[in-house]
């Protein structure tokens, strides 16, 4: 009902002909009040972005013994933009991380959805499941890791509880398998980052309007028609919301992973964070580190760009 | 088409009992306004019928069939929601193929059905357009539509009007009128506002605390209430009632309204159904159907307060602890602080008894 109320006193507006304030002046005010944040806005954001575009052009490195403002004397002709498209440890890496999120996110998509959809009606103990569901979420990533780190042993709780449901030991060397280790370390995440899905799509689901679906009820919708012509159509922005947050998020996957795994075994779970991290500690080469960083930085601005461009989209529309 | 038959129905929350034995029949084709305050049960009532509420016990018969346990999408039953619950994702086209849609319906026959309507609702060139973006009178006839393509032989329209300012409201209420004509199906409508229940329906039922109060025409409710509910319910302002006891005196039996005085003579079949009575009964008026007198022809009161509403201005009395409202002509020259003389017409005199709050009336 909002929106055509919302309607009508727009109409009411131009009949009373409310008078807009001048366009240039409101712009200039607007620009004083914003100054001090924008400055601030300058130094956390922007001053670091230009500082890592001049490094990754360099070869610069803190042990150059230069400041980094001389690194220009290090100019190397883009060979980091170059070295990045021939590395194959990059590629891998890369691979690897996509893997990742093309299993974790849609997994915490759909538990989420799941566990939203039944926490959207009343059952007995909800408040208590509700509780103990978002502990997850509140846990350190570090903490999360190391937890996991001990689950997964060889002779940790996770071979117990299948060599009980099998009857016979299992000796799973869990961590040290190149495809085992990866599927624990998504494991851990998906553990980690379901309730966040859950919690936002609750949200989204809360707010969809009720009588829309009983009037979809009255006209004889059953609940999977409801859910997938009303429900789902409904949450549109909010499920872009929450995938692009997990995308961003799960692409940058390190804590949890790196201290279950260390990025092992050999590089079977090393993805381009904890590549990025190896090369600026290990390698210390920080021009090369900055091309990846913003090559990376590139790919998910285009996708927080893109989720941004639907938000507004959707928000043109009232619900 | 089909009649509603409400038998012994009766809904409880928890302890709290939302409705209590509502019996009501609902003819087939006939428009039934639900009317009464916030809380009374009206909405319960019709979520009933809709099959959104389970009753707690009693019956719901549609013509002869009785919906116990008929999920609410097979009632075939039309609901304008309150803020008409349109699918604001959706087109108007797909807002009206809906229901059939999900009944997996074959397209062509959505389209013919779709046009159909439209052409009929005047929303034709409006098939196409998002279902956000649409004045309320625009929303109403899709609601309606939407449930119309349905074919239900009920419809059931919860205060689909109360959203709405109030110039707006006149425009509507004709237009929902003329809908129902076209499409002649048992309407059911459920307000708090006794205009639209009495502009627009064929009978109104008048509810209160869950218990039904009264059912009749409009002109039935108005004229003769069945208790002192009714008469303060409806009409703006309610029915005038004045303590008293009925006496004999040499004009005829009166009621003794104490200090302020002897009421004129009762009109003959009022007066028979109160001979007799000997506790204490309400005098009723409609304040529209008193007019000034001479001194010692009326009850004498003081003019408290006047409000001038435009044509009609509306004058408060008071004498003592009783006051009374009266509505006459614009013109009419009374002042804060005068004195005047009012009659109630006879044929508008109506009395209540004071313990039960019922109407009393002749036979």
């Amino acid at each position: 009902m909002s929106a055509v109320t919302a309607m009508i006193s727009e109409d009411e507006m131009k009949a009373v002909g409310a008078r807009p304030v001048p366009r240039d002046e409101g712009a200039r005010l607007g620009f004083r009040l914003t100054l001090p944040a924008q400055i601030l806005v300058l130094f956390i954001s922007a001053f670091p972005l230009l500082m890592q575009l001049y490094i990754s052009v360099t070869d610069w490195s803190p042990l150059s013994g230069l400041g980094w403002w001389n690194a220009w004397s290090m100019w190397n002709n883009l060979a980091n933009y170059t070295d990045l498209a021939a590395d194959p440890r990059f590629w891998s890496a890369l691979k690897r991380t996509a893997i990742v999120m093309i299993v974790c996110v849609p997994a915490e998509f759909l538990l989420g959805l799941a566990l939203a959809t039944l926490f959207a009606d009343d059952f007995p103990g909800k408040r208590i499941f509700y509780s103990i569901l978002l502990m997850p979420m509140m846990v350190v990533p570090a903490v999360a890791g190391y937890m996991f780190f001990m689950l997964f042993q060889s002779g940790g709780p996770v071979n117990d509880i299948l060599s009980a449901l099998t009857g016979s030991p299992v000796t799973i060397a869990w961590l040290s398998d190149p495809t085992l280790a990866l599927i624990a370390v998504m494991v851990a995440d998906i553990w980690q980052w379901t309730p966040l899905m859950f919690l936002i799509l609750l949200a989204g689901l809360v707010g969809v309007p009720e009588d829309q679906i009983k009037a979809a009820t009255l006209l004889g919708a059953n609940p999977w028609q409801r859910f997938v012509t009303i429900v789902l159509p409904k949450m549109k922005t909010i499920i872009i919301i929450a995938l692009a947050i997990r995308v961003i998020e799960n692409f940058k996957i390190f804590d949890t992973l790196y201290i279950m795994t260390g990025g092992g075994p050999g590089v079977a779970t090393e993805t381009i964070s904890v590549y990025i991290y190896k090369l600026t500690t290990q390698d210390l080469i920080w021009g090369y580190v900055a091309a990846i960083a913003l090559a990376i930085l590139i790919v998910l601005s285009i996708v927080a760009v893109f989720a941004m461009k639907r938000m507004a989209r959707a928000r043109e529309v009232p619900a | 088409m089909s009649a509603i038959h409400l038998q012994n129905l009766v809904k409880k929350f928890g302890d709290f009992t939302a409705l209590k034995t509502m019996d009501l029949a609902i003819a087939d084709g006939e428009f039934m306004a639900l009317l009464g305050p916030s809380g009374c049960g009206k909405s319960t009532t019709m979520n009933m019928i809709a099959g959104m509420e389970e009753p707690t016990s009693g019956k719901i018969l549609f013509g002869e069939r009785d919906m116990a346990g008929v999920p609410m999408g097979r009632r075939g039953v039309g609901f304008v929601f309150q803020n008409y619950a349109i699918f604001t994702h959706m087109t108007v086209r797909q807002n009206l193929a809906y229901g059939p849609r999900m009944r997996g319906t074959a397209k062509a026959e959505i389209d013919r059905r779709v046009g159909a309507i439209a052409e009929m609702l005047q929303l034709t060139p409006l098939l196409d357009r998002k279902a956000d973006r649409l004045s309320v009178n625009i929303l109403q006839r899709v609601a309606i539509g939407r449930s119309a393509i349905m074919e239900p032989a009920i419809f059931l329209l919860d205060e689909p009007l109360s959203n709405v300012d109030a110039a707006f409201r006149a425009v509507m209420r004709t237009e929902l009128k003329q809908l129902q004509r076209q499409f002649r199906q048992t309407m059911v409508y459920v307000t708090h506002d006794q205009l639209e229940a009495m502009t627009m329906a064929d009978r109104i039922a008048v509810m209160d605390h869950g218990v039904l109060q009264q059912v009749g025409t409009p002109l039935e409710v108005y004229n003769d209430p069945a208790n002192v509910f009714v008469a303060r319910f409806i009409g703006a302002p309610g029915m005038n009632l004045l303590k008293g006891r009925p006496a004999e005196s040499d004009r005829g039996l009166v009621v003794d309204l104490g200090p302020l005085g002897i009421t004129p003579p009762l009109p003959g079949e009022l007066a028979a159904a109160l001979r007799g009575a000997r506790g204490e009964v309400l005098y009723g008026f409609r304040p529209e159907q008193a007019t000034l007198v001479q001194d010692g022809q009326g009850l004498a009161m003081q003019v408290t307060f006047v409000e001038r509403i435009g044509a009609r201005t509306i004058v408060h009395l008071g004498q003592g602890e009783t006051a009374v409202k009266t509505v006459f002509d614009n013109d009419v020259g009374l002042a804060i602080g005068d004195t005047a003389v009012v009659a109630p017409a006879a044929s508008s005199v109506r009395v209540f008894d004071a313990a039960s709050g019922l109407a009393m009336r002749a036979g």
